[in-house]
């Protein structure tokens, strides 16, 4: 069994403003409009603490992730959606050799 | 023989498959899972759970051209993986009668990636088991997020229902073989699903069944075409038929149950001689 990048591409790099957007738990547009599931919230590393509750509905206790930025197509829905264009995203078009490591 | 049976099988219940051990629902088991040490950090919630902190790393360490360190890290993953294993909607009932206690919680795979609220009961799509669900507390966030409690006939609607609905029923392991939870996966909102799909990092064992189409009975309406969720089944235009890739199947039997002609049946993995020892 291979483990394979999802294509010999150069990923896109999508950068967010945190200061612009603050609580995307309750705002989720753009997570629940990408078609390939490339953004992701969690707890804010910097505000969590062990054994206490974190409500992700107060400002900056949830913060938004691109984890998955190697899927990202650049078709850009997330940038119509953002209420405060917190959101850039630039896509190379550069290839590069296919990778595979074995089990 | 699927590496829990080997190790936490009986032969004398259940055929011998591990999850229908019933002294693998022992109590005592929840304790076994914590090792002296305790848990640090991340891992004192089902977060830590979510196998995307790592993924993350391998991805820039892909996008970075840094493939000597990428190998390592992937090695690791491999290693301290296979915490799950598919299985089909009869057999997860039979789990049900043997787990106690059963609760309904949120998803935390929908949380991360979809934004969907925990403190919402009708969007519980979860199913925690055993005593770790009394201990619920360890984690306030899941504990502000609520379980509700079901009986086992409660518990076998909802396992219908979601199966209905098209959701693949994984069985969560906190420390083999302690089942922790009773995961409804779809695709591409669950870790689960998605790694071993578009990443191809073995997480989930595969059921011990493969589904097989009968062609005599198929009449091509398609019905299951929708309901893979692994990329195993297809529609094949050519015959107007069903197809089935056997190599992909992970033998959920979601197009079993949807097959309103009865033409597709979960065969046992160990009768497929090719697949007889493919688990991941």
């Amino acid at each position: 069994m291979t483990y394979g990048l999802p294509a010999a591409r150069k990923f896109a790099k999508i950068t967010i403003d945190h200061t612009k957007c603050t609580v995307p738990f309750l705002c989720k547009k753009c997570l629940q409009i990408c078609p390939e599931l490339v953004f992701d919230v969690d707890r804010d590393p910097q505000v969590e603490k062990r054994g206490e509750e974190v409500d992700p509905r107060i400002d900056g206790n949830y913060i938004l992730g691109a984890h998955r930025y190697d899927k990202c197509t650049g078709c850009k829905l997330c940038l119509e959606v953002c209420p405060v264009n917190a959101l850039t995203i630039e896509v190379p078009i550069q290839h590069r050799e296919t990778f595979k490591a074995s089990h | 023989m699927c590496v829990f049976c080997d190790q936490y099988g009986d032969p004398k219940h259940g055929n011998g498959l591990w999850y229908l051990n019933p002294k693998n629902y022992s109590r005592n088991m929840y304790k076994l899972r914590d090792p002296k040490e305790g848990f640090k950090g991340r891992m004192d919630g089902p977060e830590a759970s979510i196998p995307s902190h790592s993924l993350s790393e391998l991805i820039r360490l892909a996008d970075e051209g840094n493939f000597e360190q990428f190998n390592k890290v992937h090695q690791a993953r491999v290693k301290g993986g296979a915490g799950s294993q598919v299985v089909p909607m009869a057999d997860a009932d039979k789990v049900l009668e043997l787990s106690f206690p059963i609760g309904l919680i949120a998803c935390i795979c929908r949380k991360h990636y979809r934004a969907i609220d925990e403190r919402n009961e009708h969007e519980y799509t979860c199913m925690g088991m055993g005593v770790g669900m009394l201990k619920w507390e360890r984690w306030p966030e899941r504990y502000k997020g609520g379980v509700k409690f079901l009986d086992v006939e409660e518990a076998k609607e909802w396992n219908h229902e979601m199966d209905e609905r098209g959701f693949v029923h994984i069985l969560m392991l906190f420390g083999a073989p302690y089942i922790g939870g009773f995961c409804q996966c779809d695709y591409p909102n669950c870790d689960a699903i998605r790694h071993t799909v578009d990443f191809n990092i073995g997480n989930v064992v595969k059921g011990h069944y493969v589904a097989m189409v009968d062609y005599k009975k198929c009449n091509g309406c398609g019905i299951c075409a929708q309901r893979c969720q692994w990329g195993a089944l297809k529609f094949d235009n050519t015959l107007g038929k069903s197809n089935i890739d056997i190599f992909k199947c992970f033998g959920c039997g979601l197009c079993q149950t949807a097959c309103p002609r009865d033409a597709i049946t979960l065969v046992e993995r160990k009768n497929v001689p090719a697949v007889a020892e493919v688990w991941r």
